[in-house]
């Protein structure tokens, strides 16, 4: 599956150079800006909605980062117009729990291999959002590599079903332990 | 009542991709980009594969689900609008099932899926999106009512039931197989209830290949085989691509009917009177006039007593386009049975979800269709229950959005 996908994705890429579209293509819906010199392909991007979540300041975003290149690249940062903080978060294990916290060095999206941004895992955290975000809503992010390349990623608003809550749960600092907040 | 014709089909998208530069009004250098990148991609069709393990893209002139072979398994899933005088709550159902759409038909999980492991490549997905009636009298949209999109009124014939009528959105989700069009479906419902509750959901199956696997025109459940006077190739093209509005450019319009059938009825005829009724053999489907599936009807042949070789009420007379002023459309169909418990016991039903799909709703179907009501030896044998209308925009480019040019213009 993985290799198929970044075959897929590089043949899409190929066909938006030669068929002369701007910019190289991601998936589902997430729009890359012509600007974004980065290798890096974003797919299926998505943000967790915060309407009805108890705490609304705060959310994930999440998607597949693919390095169809030769060398490591490691996602370092990333911004968005919806909230003024965001931070690389990953999962540890804490006295047997698992808390989330920056991942102060960034996170490696592997040689011809995906970097998985996902709930539970890995994460963009958009802390202090100026609103809520809906189901549907568009969220703008520019992620920033180690390359010092970016990329511009248009994420889809969507439901977030799962019973755990890790993203609502936490204040923002650099480590936190959903316990020690409450939700 | 398919468009799986026997005719491979890398043909059929050749002829496709060609139109392309036909279609007038059509913003080509925008589209060019991503239409023209299609031909080396992997949503190109594997000719010894013809119907089973295609590989679809969304990112064509036209949506896939049309003119691309019948799978075996299609659902219909159409929805009413929470709240249908709000176009931004429409808009953003269409964004997040585009994305959806392109990762499905790509084998790839859709964006927050909950069950990535089930997305799979291969498996001839296709899903084509509908807008009703409803969504043209959205503020400022009316101007961009496809021309010819009308609902059909009731036929003298109709037996028509709420329950299957009608919707704001439709998407037309078919595959290989039963649990990828589960899947699918599951994840464009999830991601639209925010906006829409559904409507109806029905949906039926085709056998669109020969116990070798090649392409051949499929059966109803009557046992006629339907399809096979469908028009291909160029014909095809003038029937059921809309040229305009802008926005609508390779788009269509569908009328979903669904037809009960009796089968007890059917059982009790002689094959004779079978045949009759559509004017046509049922086990090559040739005419009654010819000796093979592809002969033209002889519509003026006359057998010794200096009666119609093919009746007058035939169906397929009926329906012929020389005697409905050359109308013609694409029809897909779906063969369907229902069991509904009831308190007298378990209560069986057959019949076909009928697809239609033409350029020019007002103009092609609706003179056909009421000629048919009129008269059509089929009557005795069918009853339509459920009737609705969709317009079809054409595909989109990765990264866009279906009927954006709609919304904005
Ligand atoms: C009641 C369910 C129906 C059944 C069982 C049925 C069956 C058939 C069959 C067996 C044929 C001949 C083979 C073929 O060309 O596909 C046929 C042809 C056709 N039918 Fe139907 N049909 C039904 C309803 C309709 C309806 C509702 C319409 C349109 C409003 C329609 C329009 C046509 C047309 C246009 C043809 C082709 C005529 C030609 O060009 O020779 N049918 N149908």
């Amino acid at each position: 599956m993985k290799k198929s996908l970044v075959t897929l994705f590089t043949l899409l890429a190929l066909a938006g150079c030669t068929g002369g579209i701007a910019a190289p293509m991601t998936s589902a819906g997430s729009t890359p800006s012509a600007s974004a010199a980065s290798p890096i392909i974003a797919e299926a991007a998505w943000v967790r909605a915060t309407t009805g979540a108890t705490n609304a300041s705060m959310t994930g975003a999440f998607m597949s980062l693919v390095n169809p290149g030769e060398t490591e690249i490691r996602l370092v940062g990333a911004s968005t117009s919806v909230a003024p903080m965001v931070q690389i978060h990953e999962m540890v294990s804490v006295d047997g729990a698992m808390v989330m916290q920056e991942a102060t060095g960034g996170v490696a999206i592997p040689v011809g291999g995906h970097l998985h941004l996902k709930p539970g895992s890995y994460h963009v955290m958009l802390m202090m959002l100026k609103a809520p975000l809906a189901v549907g809503d568009q969220v703008p992010l520019t992620l920033r590599f180690s390359d010092g390349s970016q990329l511009e990623v248009n994420a889809p608003v969507k439901a977030f079903v799962e019973e755990e809550d890790h993203y609502h749960s936490a204040s923002p600092s650099p480590s936190m332990s959903p316990s020690s907040t409450g939700s | 009542m398919t468009g799986a014709t026997a005719e491979p089909a890398g043909l059929g998208r050749r002829a496709v991709l060609g139109s392309s530069a036909a279609v007038g009004g059509l913003a080509v250098g925008s589209t060019l980009g991503w239409f023209g990148g299609q031909a080396g991609s992997p949503a190109a069709p594997v000719t010894p594969e013809a119907v089973i393990r295609q590989r679809y893209s969304p990112h064509e002139l036209h949506q896939a689900g049309i003119s691309t072979p019948t799978p075996a398994v299609t659902r219909l899933l159409s929805f009413r609008l929470r709240t249908p005088r709000v176009a931004a709550e429409l808009t953003k159902l269409l964004r997040l099932w585009s994305g959806d759409i392109e990762a499905l038909m790509a084998g790839a999980p859709i964006p927050g899926d909950t069950a990535p492991d089930m997305a799979q490549a291969g498996v001839s997905l296709s899903v084509t999106v509908g807008l009703g009636p409803r969504v043209f009298e959205l503020p400022g949209l009316a101007s961009r009512r496809p021309s010819g999109y009308v609902e059909v009124p009731a036929m003298a014939h109709d037996r028509l039931q709420d329950r299957w009528s009608g919707g704001d959105v439709l998407a037309i989700v078919a595959a290989d197989d039963p649990t990828t069009v589960a899947y699918a479906s599951r994840r464009l419902e999830r991601d639209a209830a925010t906006f829409a509750t559904l409507a109806w959901v029905q949906g039926g199956s085709w056998r669109g290949t020969d116990s070798a696997g090649q392409p051949v025109t499929g059966r109803n459940l009557f046992g006629q085989l339907d399809g096979t006077a469908n028009p291909s190739g160029a014909d095809l093209e003038a029937v059921v691509w809309a040229s305009g509005p802008a926005w609508f450019a390779g788009g269509t319009t569908l009328v979903v009917r669904r037809i009960e059938l009796d089968l007890d009825f059917w059982d009790a005829t002689t094959r004779e009177r079978q045949e009759k009724v559509i004017g046509r053999r049922l086990d090559s489907g040739a005419p009654l006039t010819g000796s093979h599936e592809r002969d033209d009807l002889d519509l003026t042949a006359l057998d010794a007593a200096g009666r119609p070789l093919i009746a007058l009420d035939a169906h397929a007379r009926r329906a012929h386009p020389s005697v409905n002023g050359g109308r013609r459309i694409l029809r897909r169909g779906l063969n369907y049975t229902h069991t509904e418990g009831g308190h007298r016991g378990v209560v069986p039903s057959a019949g076909l979800v009928f697809l239609s799909f033409q350029a020019d709703l007002a103009n092609q179907y609706l003179p056909l269709q009421t000629s048919l009501d009129q008269r059509d030896a089929l009557h005795d044998w069918t009853a339509t229950i459920g009737s609705a209308v969709f317009a079809i925009p054409p595909g989109f480019g990765p990264g866009d959005w279906l009927a954006r040019g709609l919304f904005e213009p």
